[in-house]
C-alpha cells in the first residue's frame, strides 16, 4: 500500500506539472498582458505602464516566464491579487476554498446517500408507484437547467417562504459587532464536522472488525456521546448563534446541488443492484435464511456499490464546474464564484491561483477515492 | 429404514409463468429421502432437476409458481409456508451445495464470515463460538484453518468447493441438496471431494440430494437415483438395479452415452434431438420423439409406471432383459 501511494503521487506530481503548464500557457494565449489595462488610461504615461511591464516580467521570453511560474507555484508563491489588493492570492484563496470544500463534500455526499438509497429500494421493488415518481422526479431534476432551479429555490424558499435568506456566505447585519470573524466560525464548524465523522467512523470500524456482539448498542451510545460532546464544545466557544446563521446560509446550496446531482447516483445504483441481484451469490444468501433486509443491504446493495463507486469519482471534478454556477447564483463566495469574477476583472493572479487550487483538490480527492476503492473492494491489492 | 422420510415430495408441479406461455419444469415429481440416504437425479440439462433443486428450497423466481404437491420435511409441508415461515427452515434443516460454487460466495467477504452469517441466522450463538464452528467446518472438510479469514477470490476453485460444502454443514442440515457440485472441478479433486462429501454424510448421518447430469458421479455416491426428462421422473430405483438393468429408453440411451471403465469396449451412442420445449411438450410419453420404440400409444396417452422390485419406470414399452 504504502508503494502504491508513494507511486500514486508521483504520479499526481506529473499530472500536476502538465494542469500547471496548461494554465500557464492558456492564460498566456490571450491577446495583451496585464498593462493593457491602463493602455486608454490618459492618467498612465507609457513610462509608467512599461514599469509595470518589467515588474510583472511579461517582456521576458515566454520560456522563462514559464520558468518562474512554476518555481513560484511551486513555492507557494501565487502574487499578489489585483481586486482584492493588497491581499495576496494565496490568503483569498485560503479564505474561500474551504468554504467551497465543506459546500461540495457536504452536497456531494448528501446526494451519494440520498441517490443510493433509494436506487436501492427502487431495484428491490421493481414496478409500481415508488420506481415511476422517483425515476420521473429524480431525471427531471438531473437534466433541469442549474441555473433556472436554482433562481426558483430562491424564489420559493427565500423570497416567497421566507424560510431562508436569498444568498451570500452570512447575514452581514448579525455579523457587524461579532466578536470573532466568520473564517474563525467557519473553522471551528469544519474541525467540529471532522472530529465528529472521524470517532462515528473509527467506531463504525472498529466494533466491525473486532466482531463484538453488542456492536449496535457501542455505536448508538458513542454517537450520542459525539453529540454530547459537541453541544458541550460550542456551548464554551459561544458561537453557536453565528455558526447556525452560516448553517442557513448552506441550506438553499446544499440543497440544489443535491437535487441536481442524486439522480445519476440513483440510475446507476439501481442498475448495478438489478446486475448483482442475479448473481450466485445472491440466491445462496437467501438460501442461508437471511432476512431480506440483509440480502439486500449486506450482499446486494454492497457489491452494487463498486461500479456506483466509480463513476462517483469522475463525477468529483464535474462538481466543482457545477460550482461555478451555483455559486454564483447563490452569490457564495467560493472558489467557483472567485474564478468567474478573477477572469471577469482580468485579475490574473487570482485566475491562475484559483485554477491551480481546483486542479489540486480534484487531484486528492481521486487519490483518496482510490484508497477507499481499495478498502471497498478486497480483490484490489495496491 | 421404516422411520419416517427426512424429505418426502409428492407430486410437486411447478411452472414458469413467461410471456411465450407457461414453461411445465417440474411436472408432478414424487420421491421421498430416508434419514442417511443418498438419492441422485439425472438427466440432461434443460429437464428440471436444478428447478426441483430450487422449488424444494422454495428459491423461486418472481415468475414461478408452485402449482400442486406437497414439500414434506421432517413431517411439515414447506408449500404453504410464507416467506417469513420459511426462513427459518432454509439452511438449519435444508441447505445446498450450489451450481455455480465459485460464484456463491460474495467477493467482497471473509469466508469464514459468511459462514458464521448463516450461523448467525439460525442460533444466537455469535462472535467466538460462531467462529469456533467454522474452525470445526473447515477441519471436517480438510481446509486449512488460516484461510477462515481469507478472502473468496484467495481461494482456488476446489477450496471454493470445499468452503462451500463447509457453509451448507454449519447448521447441521437433515438434508443436503447438491446441485452438480462437482462440475466445474477437474476429475482429481472431483472424486476428493465427493468420497469426502460421503464420509461427512455417513459420520454425520445426513440425507442428500445429488444432482448431476454425470452418470458416473451419480453412480458413486447415490443409493437411490431418478431419471428425469422434460420435469417428470422417468424412472426410479436403487442405483445398482438402475445401472444394471434399466428399465426406460432414456435411462438407457443416457447409460450407452457414458463410457464405462469396466467390461467391454462398446461404441458410445449419442442420443439424437433436444430435451422437448417444456412450453409445449409432445403429448403422451414426451420421450415418444426421440425414442426408438415409440408407438402411436406413446404419442397419445400417458405411459403407466412399470414396476420390477424396487425400481419402477413410466412407459409403454418396458425393456424386460
Amino acid at each position: 500500500m504504502a508503494k502504491y501511494l508513494l507511486k500514486r503521487s508521483a504520479q499526481i506530481l506529473v499530472t500536476l506539472f502538465v494542469f500547471l503548464s496548461l494554465v500557464f500557457f492558456i492564460v498566456n494565449a490571450q491577446p495583451g498582458d496585464v498593462s493593457n489595462f491602463y493602455a486608454l488610461n490618459p492618467d498612465v504615461p507609457p513610462e509608467t505602464r512599461e514599469r509595470l511591464q518589467d515588474l510583472f516580467g511579461v517582456n521576458e521570453p515566454l520560456w522563462k516566464q514559464y520558468l518562474v511560474h512554476l518555481k513560484n507555484t511551486f513555492t507557494g508563491n501565487f502574487g499578489i491579487s489585483f481586486s482584492h489588493y493588497p491581499r495576496s492570492v494565496a490568503d483569498v484563496i485560503g479564505e474561500r476554498l474551504p468554504r467551497t470544500v465543506v459546500l461540495f463534500m457536504t452536497a456531494t455526499a448528501l446526494s451519494f446517500y440520498l441517490g443510493f438509497g433509494l436506487g436501492k429500494v427502487v431495484a428491490w421493488r421493481r414496478g409500481g408507484w415508488f420506481e415511476y415518481t422517483s425515476t420521473v422526479s429524480g431525471v427531471t431534476l438531473y437534466t433541469v437547467f442549474t441555473p433556472w432551479f436554482g433562481l426558483m429555490m430562491i424564489w420559493l424558499f427565500a423570497f416567497k417562504a421566507g424560510w431562508f435568506p436569498i444568498g451570500k456566505f452570512l447575514d452581514p447585519v448579525l455579523w457587524r459587532d461579532a466578536p470573532i470573524d466568520a473564517n474563525s466560525v467557519f473553522t471551528q464548524m469544519i474541525i467540529t464536522a471532522f472530529a465528529v465523522s472521524f470517532v462515528v467512523l473509527t467506531v463504525f470500524v472498529i466494533t466491525a472488525q473486532k466482531r463484538m456482539s453488542n456492536a449496535r448498542i457501542i455505536r448508538i451510545v458513542s454517537m450520542v456521546l459525539a453529540t454530547l460532546a459537541v453541544v458541550a464544545v460550542w456551548m464554551s466557544w459561544g458561537t453557536v448563534s453565528y455558526a447556525w446563521d452560516i448553517l442557513r446560509h448552506m441550506v438553499l446550496p446544499v440543497a440544489t446541488l443535491t437535487l441536481i446531482s442524486f439522480a445519476g447516483t440513483m440510475l446507476l445504483t439501481r442498475n448495478s443492484m438489478l446486475e448483482t441481484m442475479r448473481e450466485d451469490f445472491v440466491m445462496a444468501a437467501r438460501a442461508k435464511g437471511l432476512p431480506e433486509s440483509a440480502v439486500r443491504d449486506k450482499h446486494v446493495a454492497r457489491n452494487a456499490l463498486l461500479p456506483v463507486v466509480t463513476s462517483f469519482i469522475f463525477s468529483l471534478a464535474f462538481a466543482v464546474d457545477g460550482g461555478v454556477i451555483t455559486e454564483s447564483i447563490f452569490s457564495w463566495p467560493g472558489m467557483g464564484q472567485t474564478l468567474v469574477s478573477a477572469t471577469l476583472t482580468e485579475d490574473l493572479p487570482l485566475a491562475v491561483g484559483a485554477f491551480v487550487f481546483v486542479g489540486i483538490f480534484v487531484l486528492v480527492a481521486h487519490l483518496v477515492a482510490d484508497i477507499l476503492y481499495a478498502y471497498l473492494d478486497p480483490r484490489i491489492r495496491y | 429404514m421404516t422411520t419416517d422420510p427426512v424429505l418426502a415430495v409428492d407430486d410437486l408441479k411447478m411452472h414458469y409463468v413467461t410471456q411465450a406461455g407457461v414453461v411445465r419444469a417440474v411436472d408432478g415429481v414424487s420421491f421421498s429421502v430416508e434419514r442417511g440416504q443418498s438419492l441422485g437425479l439425472v438427466g440432461e440439462s434443460g429437464c428440471g432437476k436444478s428447478s426441483i433443486a430450487m422449488t424444494l428450497l422454495k428459491l423461486l423466481p418472481d415468475n414461478a409458481r408452485l402449482v400442486a404437491g406437497s414439500i414434506a420435511l421432517n413431517g411439515i409441508d414447506l408449500v404453504p409456508l410464507s416467506e417469513d415461515e420459511m426462513r427459518p427452515h432454509r439452511w438449519d434443516r435444508i441447505s445446498m451445495v450450489f451450481q455455480a460454487a465459485m460464484n456463491s460466495l460474495d467477493p467482497v467477504y471473509r469466508v469464514g464470515d459468511q459462514i458464521v452469517e448463516a450461523l448467525e441466522a439460525h442460533s444466537s450463538s455469535a462472535g467466538r463460538d460462531a467462529m469456533e464452528r467454522v474452525r470445526e467446518l473447515f477441519d471436517l472438510v480438510s481446509l486449512d484453518p488460516s484461510y477462515i479469514l481469507r478472502y473468496p477470490h484467495e481461494y482456488s476453485g476446489g477450496m471454493r468447493q470445499r468452503a462451500i460444502i463447509a457453509m451448507a454443514l454449519a447448521c447441521e442440515p437433515d438434508i443436503i441438496i447438491a446441485d452438480e457440485p462437482t462440475t466445474a472441478l477437474d476429475v482429481i479433486v472431483q472424486d476428493h471431494i465427493l468420497r469426502e462429501m460421503q464420509t461427512i454424510q455417513h459420520s454425520l448421518e445426513m440425507s442428500m440430494i445429488y444432482i448431476s447430469h454425470d452418470m458416473a458421479v451419480i453412480a458413486e455416491v447415490c443409493d437411490v437415483v431418478g431419471v428425469m426428462y422434460a420435469g417428470k421422473l422417468v424412472e426410479f430405483g436403487p442405483t445398482a438395479d438402475v445401472y444394471a438393468r434399466p428399465i426406460h429408453p432414456y435411462t438407457r440411451a443416457l447409460m450407452s452415452a457414458f463410457p464405462s471403465v469396466r467390461g467391454e469396449k462398446h461404441e458410445l451412442v449419442t442420443l439424437p434431438g433436444e430435451p422437448p420445449n417444456l412450453l409445449d411438450p409432445p403429448g403422451g410419453c414426451a420421450f415418444n420423439p426421440r425414442c426408438a420404440y415409440a408407438t402411436d400409444e406413446c404419442r397419445t396417452t400417458a405411459p403407466p409406471i412399470v414396476k420390477r422390485g424396487d425400481q419402477w419406470a413410466a412407459c409403454w414399452n418396458p425393456s424386460d432383459e
